[in-house]
């Protein structure tokens, strides 16, 4: 440890915010095992009983809505976020770098709250997408954006597109331009030099941030919560619902394990999936 | 086959013959920096053309001018006749290697040969003859199914080879293909290209800032500097006769000597050099009158130690440094009076022995061929 001095003192404070985690993760695996007893905030004995509860339809229904909300938002996250990840990197002036750069980051600093707050305001029966729409006769009745699947995806794609483009911009600065240059001079196009070289190589981008904006999306609560308003059932809202609203706190502990577990298993299906992909150049 | 029929043997055509690579004035500017002016350049088919000269002059711009990765400000450039100042690179028709061979991570060695087959829309039972006769002209044959990374630094080059030759490309372009290379790989890589590109007879322009690879691989050489093409000529032209002081400094060792000019006609000037009179070529001279300095270029090779020590027949100087290089001797001779820097006198290593030693007094001249001079400069 001679080389390193001060690396017992750099660890300790992660040693002891790893310890903090660690022991909340084991207090929510105790909870998730323990009886609910009706009206007290304390736990009964040992049960698996809240883990054959999560297999009713409406639990199933949430988690497959869930999943599904998620991936939707993963893929329009990343069909927003490649050109921009691909003007980022590719662009040559330094001023519109910057402009990229701070405008795709700057909603990472807001918080969720806000940016779900403004999405309401562009969303509402009165809002800005509303008003403008019917003044200019396009439309009579408001359209339902408010409490919608729809109206949660686009405010979660917002929420999602920085990290997505600080992914895929990462994965693009590694590709080497002489790749593209040497299939342009062997006579390839913009598109097929785009779908055999670009695109394969930023393959390990793309999977990164399609992993991690589907992880983001799943632990989501805010937006589906304040956008949803309830009718938009995710595991992260029904998981406040019944810890803080029936204060079924063990039956909470195994939908938010029950969560993590899931999100882990698409995440290794993911990668899975899209090792094809990854051989796109192949063919 | 990958031989081409249209230009048949290696040996460079006739300069009448259609110019395979054609450069007319073609200038490109960098904001307001200059990277290459006004360019004038005819590359004979089946030629092999060098573009040599130091990091920054010019000479990977004019490379990828006429691959198409740039755009020129000013001037045309044709390839095999055919205006190409517009075409985008894609339909040029050019087979590139590049300083990192820029091979496709994610194929396997026959997709990367294969992948300017397939942009042609070739059937797959030709693709994979020619690629299978390509991997054979590089001698990879069998290494079709491996990935670039698990391929040495030569191997790799060589398929960046069979990738580029496989399109049987109008020009082969190489972008300092060998710098990655250690020196023994090198000398026989560059021996392996030159027979190959010899034998398919296909014109290549080649980019290096390395001289005695230049010397070596080239039917011509297009000397650069600052944007401009100083010297196109042979090798042999290009070492003996440069044409200007750039020239005559970055190809080769020389050292300066300081004169005046006596007299001159046509084709020879005659420079005296303290008590010694020798002869040089009087272009570079043209527009200076009698008794006018100039400065005296001598390769190492071209100094000789004089016997004795009669005035009149050497220039003394004093032994500096001696250095043994195996095959031969460097003599370092500081010469006040004719030389402001120590002069380089080179001697075969078989009379090493009795090689003036350092400190020593000695007397030289230069030898009476292939001395060029020009005009002092500035100060």
């Amino acid at each position: 440890m001679k080389q390193r001095p001060f690396l017992g003192w750099f660890v300790s404070p992660a040693a002891l915010v790893a310890l903090g985690l660690t022991a909340a993760m084991a207090a929510i695996l105790q909870y998730s095992v323990r009886a609910y007893v009706p009206g007290s905030l304390n736990v009964g004995g040992l049960t698996l009983d809240n883990f054959t509860a999560l297999l009713r339809p409406l639990y199933a229904w949430a988690f497959w809505g869930t999943i599904l909300l998620c991936l939707l938002t993963a893929v329009f996250t990343l069909i927003l976020a490649y050109p921009v990840a691909y003007a980022l990197v590719r662009v040559r002036s330094k001023a519109l770098k910057s402009f990229i750069l701070i405008a795709s980051v700057t909603p990472l600093f807001l918080g969720e709250v806000v940016r779900t707050y403004s999405w309401m305001i562009v969303l509402g029966n009165n809002g800005f997408i509303n008003s403008v729409l019917k003044s200019l006769g396009i439309i009579d009745r408001p359209l339902q954006m408010m409490f919608t699947t729809s109206g949660v995806v686009a405010a979660l794609v917002h929420v999602t597109m920085p990290i997505m483009v600080i992914m895929l911009a990462a994965g693009l600065s590694h590709i080497d331009r002489n790749y593209e240059k040497a299939a342009e001079s062997l006579g390839a196009g913009p598109v097929r030099r785009f779908m055999t070289i670009t695109l394969p190589l930023s393959m390990p981008g793309i999977v990164a941030g399609f992993s991690t904006a589907f992880a983001w999306t799943f632990s989501a609560f805010a937006t589906p919560q304040l956008i949803g308003g309830g009718k938009v059932s995710t595991v992260s809202t029904l998981v406040y619902q019944l810890g803080f609203a029936s204060f079924n706190f063990p039956f909470a502990a195994s939908l938010s394990l029950a969560g993590l577990v899931m999100t882990f298993a698409v995440i290794a299906l993911m990668k899975r999936a899209m090792r094809p992909v990854e051989r796109l150049g192949e063919q | 086959m990958l031989m081409r029929t249209d230009t048949g043997t290696a040996a460079p055509s006739l300069p009448e013959a259609r110019p395979a690579v054609q450069l007319d004035g073609v200038t490109k500017q960098f904001g307001d920096a200059t990277a290459l002016h006004e360019a004038w350049l005819k590359i004979v088919p089946g030629e092999f053309m060098t573009l040599l000269g130091p990091s920054g002059c010019g000479k990977t711009t004019l490379l990828n001018l006429i691959a198409g990765f740039l755009d020129a400000d000013a001037g045309e450039i044709f390839i095999d006749g055919t205006l190409v100042t517009e075409t985008p690179a894609h339909k040029r028709e050019i087979g590139i290697v590049f300083q990192n061979y820029a091979l496709f991570p994610h194929m396997t060695v026959a997709n990367n040969v294969a992948y300017g087959l397939k942009t042609r829309g070739v059937e797959a039972g030709e693709i994979k003859r020619r690629v299978d006769e390509a991997l054979a002209l590089v001698k990879l044959t069998g290494f079709g199914d491996r990935k670039p990374r698990q391929l040495s630094g030569g191997q790799q080059q060589r398929v960046a080879l069979a990738r580029a030759l496989v399109i049987r490309p109008k020009v082969l372009l190489l972008d300092e293909p060998f710098s990655a290379l250690d020196k023994n790989l090198r000398a026989a890589m560059q021996i392996e290209l030159k027979e190959i590109q010899q034998r398919l007879g296909v014109t290549t322009i080649f980019v290096t800032h390395d001289q005695a690879e230049a010397l070596s691989m080239s039917d011509r050489i297009a000397v650069m500097s600052a944007g401009r093409i100083h010297q196109i000529a042979g090798p042999q032209d290009i070492y003996r006769r440069p044409q200007d002081r750039f020239v005559a400094s970055f190809i080769g060792d020389a050292s300066v000597l300081t004169g005046k000019l006596l007299s001159a006609n046509e084709t020879m000037a005659q420079v005296a050099l303290g008590p010694l009179t020798v002869e040089v070529l009087a272009a570079p001279l043209a527009g200076l009158t009698a008794g006018a300095d100039v400065d005296l270029f001598v390769r190492p090779e071209h100094l000789i130690p004089v016997d004795g020590d009669a005035a009149g027949t050497g220039l003394p100087g004093t032994v500096r440094t001696q250095v043994f290089q195996g095959g031969h001797v460097d003599l370092y001779i500081d010469m006040p009076g004719y030389a402001a820097q120590p002069v380089l006198l080179r001697s075969s290593g078989a009379h090493a022995p009795s090689m003036p030693k350092t400190g020593d007094l000695i007397r030289i001249r230069p030898a009476s061929t292939d001395l060029v001079a020009f005009p002092r400069q500035g100060d």
